[in-house]
């Protein structure tokens, strides 16, 4: 079973100028990650961010798997224990672009993929029982008075 | 002291299921016996101690004898590791796609 992330939202700029953003490598670092993408069907890319050890070495490693200017892109999105893929499409709406993003495939069977989609999909912290965050910043701070 | 280096999937696995998140959060408050843990739950103790089974090998939780009882007790730095890697895909999109309107808007 597997289950996917959409976000669907209203940009008030043309296709052309959306499909910019998604497929300028230098836009791309501006609002998502640094990367070596290029709008080539098929070429493999990576997206570098902070490690996250010892689960996430930053790397996500990306193949373009769809590419249809300004309309269509799908990559596969591999990192740590995720095995997944993002797609984006975009169409003309009045004056500005319906994009609708999907990050799909995540294996909710896989405890790692599972845990990730929640936190992706519908904030970790506030479905959890536990606020890890609290949990953490009490026990360091007893660990520090000894 | 827990393993040096953590068994990814038991902790995601350990993680993953409500009760077990639950055992972590009683935790959090002081260690405890296995009794003290099951008597939270509608649940029955071999049950507990299957959880707790799956939290021990996961690392985020570690136990020691006191008489005649076992304690168990929260392992703070696993616990971070985890909520870190998490804390990394929390509501990721959500914030992107908003990063990717404003980018717009700063560069029209």
């Amino acid at each position: 079973m597997t289950d996917s992330y959409v976000n669907e939202t209203y940009l008030p700029h043309p296709p052309k100028r959306v499909w910019d953003a998604i497929t300028d490598s230098a836009a791309l670092e501006k609002w998502l990650m640094p990367n070596t993408f290029k709008p080539v069907m098929g070429h493999e890319f990576t997206f570098q961010t902070e490690p996250v050890l010892p689960y996430f070495d930053g790397v996500v490693h990306c193949r373009v798997t769809e590419i249809e200017p300004p309309h269509r892109l799908a990559y596969t999105w591999v990192g740590g224990p995720i095995s997944t893929f993002v797609t984006y499409r975009l169409d003309a709406e009045g004056e500005g672009t319906r994009l609708r993003f999907e990050h799909g495939g995540f294996d909710l069977t896989d405890p790692g993929q599972q845990t990730a989609f929640e936190a992706m999909s519908k904030g970790w912290k506030d479905k959890m029982e536990t606020k890890f965050h609290e949990v953490v910043e009490e026990l360091a701070a007893s660990a520090s008075r000894g | 002291m827990p393993p040096s280096t953590p068994l990814e999937p038991e902790v995601f696995a350990a993680i993953a299921h409500p009760v077990r998140r639950q055992i972590l959060d009683l935790l959090r408050q002081d260690e405890r016996h296995v009794n003290a843990i099951a008597e939270n739950f509608g649940v029955s103790r071999p049950a507990i101690s299957q959880h707790l089974r799956i939290l021990l090998d996961s690392g985020l939780v570690t136990e020691r004898r006191d008489g005649r009882h076992r304690q168990y007790r929260l392992q703070a730095d696993r616990l971070s590791e985890v909520y870190d890697w998490l804390s990394h895909y929390e509501r990721f999109w959500t914030k992107k796609l908003a990063a990717l309107d404003n980018y717009l808007k700063e560069n029209e």
